[in-house]
């Protein structure tokens, strides 16, 4: 577990942040999530990343995702860490 | 200005012709009944507000009966007032008169809390002869706390008749753990609303008007998961395709996420005309044929709406005349993505041709709205600035500037008008350095010189911008306290604006009213309200006048004009019942204002009958004001009759009541209270109250503070009464003293006669008869010309035993016997047989209530109509100041008018 610091101190804001929902989205739809990359992974996954301003969002992202009740796989935050830490699973 | 109420949010959707029926919902619905709430919460697409509109369809069959109230949710709901407001709107639709109280709360300048207004309401609610399910669909747009925080206090205090149901894309902020743990919620969730193999089949084969095989369902079923808005979009794909196996192989085959392939294969069935109508209007919060030729610049939009309702294109009808609709969320959001990613350059226009439909149609929220989405901030400038009248309530102030928050801030500072408008809105959220810095901007602009010509679309504005500044820089000036600074402020505006009848200068007038008011120089106060409300009878504005003069039986009884205010009252009174029946609601507060100030020169039947008047005329309307205060009077009158207790519960109702107004509340409702557990010797509790205001016999001395003060010397002489301590009865005869002196030097001889009074009793009280006399003389004197009589008698058996002793000493003797007279008046007005307080009849009707006979049998039993027991009833309640049956028997008991069992 890395140590946690409040967003208010972190230098690390704007983070990158990688999501992950089940199915491959339509290129209508890479607009609705303006600003990120989307990939499509073989296993038939939509991986979408980019930079989050902050907090608030990335829970404006995640409500999209609700939105089209597309399925949530996870929410990873990419940093200069060992690797990307899950923070979110989704059911 | 109120929030209109968009009746297409209290829609309840009719249930659809082609639904696949599922009992085994609709029956863990009904259980639902039983539990503290029914949750609905599942992704888009689920069917959630179908299944519940169809459950609600069928309400009529469930017993005991219910009825449905509906409020579909959306952003703007966030704001808790807005919330309130279409909370009672959709309660209404099933019991009208649910929650009058609380819309006439919510228009008053100073809200009071939601929880107190929640309250009224769940006690309305309560009483109502019938269930009453709540839906609150979408309840995941509204995202806010202070909503989530209004639900739980619903959901806390339940009343039986009440059942609510939340639809949810997302769980709600509530303590479901808990109420899960404890049995006490109902929930449905995408599990239970997925179509199962049978479900799918049926809606597949029956109510979409397919012919697919076993192995075909089974295939969309797994490849939609039983996702009810797949599988609808799937059928329509099918519907619109040659080869239905084809389809059905290449969608099942693929990865595209189901939502955005189906909705671009059902797009690509429709003609050309619908594809880009759809595209076009999927902007649009609600749709009507009109806007949509407004915005697709094509004719026709009303006949396309009722095809793509045919066609089952996701479109929702919002009413029963098929005038209103929606796009169901999801297919709006694809509607929309599409639209970006196909015609980006669009958009604006389309937003923009919204906006001015909604302007001309007389729907300026909606207007600045789409001219915000546009980005074209000159004409959301010109909107805004033209919304400017609506800064009158706090919530209506919140959402105005929010649209300034959006507007580029050189844009306001280049338009003197918005920016005193944005002064104005920043003043009444408390934010008074940020509202100087744009009257500042303002003034900029009016300087003469060579200068860029002003924009304003309101050139009447712009014309007396000035004097508005002024009155701005006077509000805030009141805001800050300082008295010198509001007045210079005020008469700016006179000198701009030195005649008419211009509203400006009418509130610059109040403002100075006001300030002298609190600042103790109720003299000028007095000045500013009399001239005020006569100007205005003169021309012609008597319900200003009535509000301006109701301030006078605040101040000119405290001034020894007792007889003056009178006058004025009657005299107003007269000019409102000239005017002829039905008189004005505005009219219950002068009732009242006239109940209190016979009350104070001792004639109770008189005070009785006003405040009787006040009550009928008040209780027609919602005067949240008026409300409290009349609980307050008709306490002074039970204070007078003898009667502490009841005086008690009548504040405590006045405190639950109570709103803040700009006026100083010279005499606060806890003051009140300690001056009446004083004289019933319940001494802890008065210094309590003493100790929590942090009052002491030392503090400055102030007019505000002077009620307070004199509450405090009652409080230490019944604390020496109590506990004889001689420090104490010092102390306060030392701070009546400083009163007594304060009062004469502010010219309020109406404060100097009660100080006086108590200070005869405060020597009394040590047994110092001679000492008592001279101060009670000198009051005497005082009160006699102007008719004081109340400030003797609320005084109680102590104040006649002094006057008994003045009158037998020869010391004004006449004014002496005739307040004794008014004592023995007082004495009979309060019953010594509380039975005679109740007629015959009323009596014989209360022993059946205590029976718990309904009103329908007691009417039955005693041979009336049941009008007539209704009647009897109130007029029961209204004696003993009940507001339930089981709250009547039980203060009649307390009476002794009925046995205690």
């Amino acid at each position: 577990m890395a140590e946690r610091r409040s967003q208010r101190t972190d230098p690390d804001w704007p983070a990158v942040y990688q999501i992950r929902v089940e199915g491959h989205l339509g290129h209508a739809m890479t607009g609705w999530f303006e600003g990120l990359s989307i990939a499509l992974e073989d296993d038939g996954d939509t991986l979408l990343t980019g930079a989050v301003v902050d907090q608030a969002a990335l829970h404006g992202l995640l409500t999209k995702v609700r939105d089209l009740g597309v399925l949530l796989v996870s929410v990873n935050r990419l940093d200069a860490g060992p690797g990307p830490r899950p923070t979110e699973e989704g059911d | 200005m109120s929030t209109p109420i968009l009746a297409t949010k209290l829609y309840v959707p009719p249930p659809r012709t082609s639904v696949v029926l599922r009992p085994r919902l609709i029956e863990r619905l009904d259980v639902g009944l039983r539990s503290r709430l029914i949750l609905v919460s599942a992704p888009a697409g689920f069917g959630k507000t179908t299944i519940v509109s169809e459950w609600a369809a069928g309400g009529s069959r469930l017993e005991p009966k219910v009825r449905t109230a509906w409020l579909s949710l959306d952003e703007g709901d966030g704001d808790p007032a807005r919330f309130l407001t279409y909370l009672v709107a959709a309660l209404q639709t099933v019991a009208a008169d649910v929650g009058q109280g609380v819309l006439g709360m919510l228009q008053s300048p100073q809200t009071p809390p939601t929880e107190t207004m929640l309250a009224t309401l769940l006690n309305e609610i309560a009483a109502l002869p019938h269930g009453v399910v709540l839906v609150l669909d979408d309840y995941h747009r509204v995202d806010s706390e202070p909503v989530d925080g209004a639900v739980a206090f619903l959901l806390e205090h339940l009343p039986p008749q009440l059942h609510l149901v939340i639809a949810t894309r997302e769980d709600p902020r509530l303590p479901l753990a808990r109420w899960r743990a404890r049995g006490q919620l109902t929930e449905l969730r995408a599990a239970d609303l997925r179509f199962s193999a049978s479900e799918g089949a049926e809606f597949l084969n029956q109510a979409m008007g397919l012919d697919l095989s076993a192995e075909d369902i089974s295939a969309l079923e797994t490849r939609t998961e039983g996702w009810i808005a797949g599988l609808q979009l799937a059928a329509l794909s099918i519907q619109g395709h040659s080869d239905a196996v084809g389809f059905i192989e290449a969608f099942t085959g693929s990865n595209r996420f189901v939502l955005d392939y189906l909705v671009e294969e059902v797009l690509q069935r429709q003609p050309q005309a619908a594809r880009s109508f759809l595209l076009q209007t999927s902007l649009l919060d609600t749709l009507c044929g009109a806007l949509c030729d407004a915005v697709t610049g094509q004719k026709h939009g009303k006949e396309m709406l009722e095809r793509l309702e045919r066609d089952n294109l996701f479109v929702v009808p919002l009413d029963d005349e098929r005038r209103w609709y929606r796009y169901h969320h999801l297919f709006a959001d694809v509607l929309q993505a599409l639209a970006r990613a196909e015609q980006p350059d669009q958009l604006a226009a389309l937003h923009k041709r919204a906006s001015d439909w909604y302007e001309e149609n007389g729907s300026r929220p909606d207007a600045v709205r789409h001219a915000l989405y546009a980005e074209d901030f000159e004409w959301a400038a010109d909107l805004i600035e033209r919304a400017g009248p609506m800064l009158v309530t706090s919530s209506q102030t919140a959402i105005w500037l929010n649209w300034a928050r959006s507007l580029p801030d050189e844009l306001i500072r280049a338009r003197p008008v918005l920016s005193v408008w944005h002064a104005y809105a920043l003043l009444g959220s408390g934010e008074l350095e940020a509202a100087e810095a744009r009257l500042t901007d303002a003034e900029r602009w009016l300087e003469p010189g060579p200068g860029q010509p002003t924009v304003s679309v309101d050139q009447e504005q712009l014309r007396s911008l000035l004097a508005t500044i002024a009155v701005a820089r006077a509000y805030r000036a009141h805001s800050l306290g300082d008295v010198p600074g509001t007045v210079k402020h005020a008469q700016r505006v006179l000198e701009l604006l030195p005649e008419g009848d211009h509203p400006r200068r009418e509130q610059a007038i109040a403002l100075m009213g006001m300030t002298c008011w609190a600042s103790g120089d109720l003299q000028a106060a007095d000045r500013v309200f009399v001239d005020y409300s006569q100007r205005q009878i003169a021309a012609g504005n008597i319900l200003v006048a009535i509000s301006a003069m109701t301030v006078l039986p605040d101040i000119e009884p405290t001034l020894g004009r007792l007889r003056e205010a009178i006058d004025a009252l009657t005299g107003l009174l007269h000019v409102v019942v000239d005017q002829g029946e039905p008189l004005p609601p505005e009219a219950a507060d002068l009732y009242r204002g006239l109940g209190e100030l016979v009350l104070e020169q001792g004639d109770l039947t008189a005070a009785a009958a006003h405040l009787l008047k006040s009550k009928e005329l008040g209780e027609q309307d919602e005067l949240p004001v008026w409300r409290w205060r009349w609980h307050v009077a008709k306490a002074r009158l039970h204070e007078v009759q003898g009667d502490p207790e009841g005086a008690l519960r009548l504040l405590d109702e006045a405190q639950r009541l109570f709103i803040r107004t700009p006026l100083p509340d010279a005499r606060p409702l806890a003051a009140l209270k300690a001056r009446i557990w004083a004289t019933q010797g319940r001494v802890t509790e008065a210094l309590e109250w003493a100790r929590e205001r942090g009052l002491s016999v030392d503090d400055d001395l102030s007019y505000l503070h002077e009620f307070e003060h004199v509450t405090l010397a009652r409080v230490l002489v019944a604390q020496y009464e109590s506990e004889h301590v001689d420090g104490a009865v010092h102390d306060a005869i030392g701070l009546l003293e400083r009163l007594l002196h304060a009062a004469e030097e502010g010219g309020r001889t109406g404060s100097a006669i009660e100080i006086l009074a108590f200070q005869a009793l405060a020597h009394q009280a040590q047994g110092d008869t001679s000492s008592a006399l001279a101060p009670l003389e000198r009051a005497l004197s005082l009160a006699e010309p102007e008719g004081y009589v109340r400030v003797f008698v609320s005084e109680g058996p102590p104040m006649a035993r002094l006057l008994t002793e003045a009158a037998s000493r020869g010391i004004a003797p006449d004014s002496a016997r005739r307040l004794l007279a008014a004592f023995r008046e007082a004495g009979d007005a309060h019953p010594s047989g509380p039975k005679e307080l109740l007629s015959e009849r009323e009596v014989e009707v209360l022993q059946h209530i205590a029976a718990g006979l309904t009103n329908r049998q007691i009417a039955a039993r005693l041979y009336l109509s049941l009008y007539t027991v209704k009647a009897h009833a109130r007029s029961i309640y209204d004696k003993l100041d009940a507001h339930s049956r089981t709250q009547a028997v039980a203060r009649a008991r307390e009476l002794g008018i009925l046995p205690l069992h």
